[in-house]
């Protein structure tokens, strides 16, 4: 299905998972609000390069563990049929750093919806810590970026990211949220 | 708690070579962009672009470089503590090369501000407006003077290795 | 509770005058664009003189949206694209006549008076002020 030769789809996921920063959701009312966790631990690799001697989680990949729950979010409200891309950090503040053994939980809120973008509010906590708070627009590239030539399948949200959302219980019932719109 | 080896420094380091250097004022910086970098295969399979908050990274590490140069290393933690308006104009492909320019707005003893933009190939990739914070860890606990000392002494030799 | 802006903000889009619609529009762009408070002025070009971007204008249509419990079409606020990419209405790198009306029918908020003696497209962005903003916002409070 992929030109690059690598296999995403199910459970070969997990050996090709480099770049999912979060664990999975815990809670998620569709078009409104979600909430993911992210476990912090020393298997991850680029915690030793920051900093070597101490390690904690860069708060840039903070910044993406929120832009991966905010955008399944916002992905999500249109059946994943846009590639939903991060466009804008509005802003971010960070109130305290995070180390391996840490339990973040990230809260994120859609606060405006259009066809051609996104802007969502969050926060991040560990235990009764507020860790950050990220503010996040994103752009529905095929609706924005005339005359960038993109890939026509949806590139952004693979199987890989739709399995975060599995195990979750919608509020109306239904799991229709993971039927993809893709073709 | 021991130095980093060569081996395993090198797979959180969002910036190659720091190109020019005007102490406490700005900071030149390039990044090699390689199919090389595992997480390109998720980012995005089929359309392989560096992730916008690398390019973040990268303004971050290279004002963090302006930070440490200026200052003598006096700090082993430099955190970002606020980033606004971090706008991604363009994608930045493998085999393609990001320069970054940051300038310090300020420099003070804990805390530093900065606007910083990176280009590749003329164009402009991402821009932002962002806030640093430096401490050590021993300002809340004196027992771990010996590991900012750690710290402190791996960011020496990769200061060696990037300029 | 959950604010989805496709249902509509419950805060009331009540009348304010020019000069507390201009402190509002002043603050929408402070936040969104990352300027002084001085650089705002009436005069001040979103984009040339502000530094707005694409995505900025999106940003920007949002927190109005917000602070004035209004909905905002895009393309009402900021016709620019729709227009710089029809044939029809652009020649010569200039605004053809048929694309000078479409304009005048899209922003009926802007004086295009200076526009219309050189249509460059390029200077289109030159209309799009924080006057003209501070505008839209009046014509829609008042037709509220």
């Amino acid at each position: 299905m992929l030109s690059n030769g690598v296999d995403t789809s199910q459970n070969g996921a997990f050996a090709e998972m480099r770049w999912i920063w979060i664990d999975k959701f815990v809670e998620f009312h569709s078009g409104e609000s979600a909430v993911a966790v992210k476990n912090v631990t020393l298997t991850e690799e680029h915690l030793h390069d920051h900093f070597p001697g101490f390690p904690v989680m860069p708060e840039t990949l903070m910044i993406e563990a929120m832009a991966q729950t905010s955008g399944i979010l916002v992905g999500e409200a249109n059946r994943f049929k846009e590639k939903v891309i991060l466009a804008k950090v509005k802003k971010c503040v960070f109130f305290d750093y995070v180390k391996p053994g840490d339990t973040l939980k990230l809260y994120a809120k859609i606060e405006s919806l259009a066809p051609e973008a996104a802007s969502t509010s969050g926060k991040i906590t560990c235990g009764e810590k507020l860790i950050a708070e990220i503010d996040l627009m994103f752009s529905h590239i095929d609706q924005n970026l005339a005359g960038k030539e993109f890939p026509k399948e949806n590139f952004v949200f693979t199987d890989t990211f739709k399995s975060l959302l599995r195990d979750l219980p919608f509020d109306d019932g239904s799991s229709g949220a993971l039927e993809s719109g893709q073709d | 708690m021991r130095i980093a080896t060569m081996a395993e420094i090198m797979r959180f380091i969002l910036i190659d070579k720091i190109v020019s250097l005007e102490r406490g004022r700005v900071i030149k910086t390039v990044k090699n962009v390689s199919l090389a970098e595992e997480y390109l295969a998720d980012h995005f399979p089929t359309f392989p672009v560096l992730p916008g908050v690398l390019l973040l990274e990268g303004l971050i590490e290279s004002a963090s470089w302006l930070v440490r140069e200026a200052e003598n290393f006096a700090h082993s933690m430099i955190l970002l503590e606020e980033a606004r308006n971090v706008k991604y104009k363009s994608f930045v492909a493998p085999g393609a090369q990001i320069e970054y320019t940051v300038e310090a707005k300020t420099i003070e003893e804990n805390i530093s501000s900065f606007a910083g933009f990176g280009e590749s190939g003329g164009e402009q990739i991402v821009e932002a407006k962002f806030g640093l914070r430096h401490f050590n860890l021993a300002d809340e606990n004196s027992a771990m003077a010996a590991t900012d000392a750690i710290i402190i002494e791996n960011m020496k030799k990769r200061w060696e290795l990037l300029r | 509770m959950a604010m989805n802006g496709s249902t509509g903000s419950p805060s009331q889009a009540k009348s304010r005058d020019r000069g507390e619609i201009f402190q509002e529009v002043q603050e929408v762009l402070v936040d969104a664009l990352g300027v002084d408070n001085d650089e705002v002025t009436a005069e001040a070009t979103l984009m040339g003189d502000l530094g707005a971007e694409s995505i900025d204008f999106l940003d920007i249509v949002f927190r109005l949206e917000k602070a004035f419990g209004i909905k905002i079409p895009r393309e009402e606020l900021f016709p620019a694209e729709s227009l710089m990419n029809n044939p029809e209405f652009i020649n010569n790198g200039k605004l053809t006549e048929v694309g000078l009306a479409e304009l005048r029918e899209k922003i009926p908020h802007t004086d295009l008076a200076a526009f219309e003696n050189n249509p460059d497209i390029n200077k289109l962005g030159d209309l799009f002020t924080v006057g003209a903003i501070v505008n839209y916002i009046d014509i829609k409070l008042n037709a509220a």
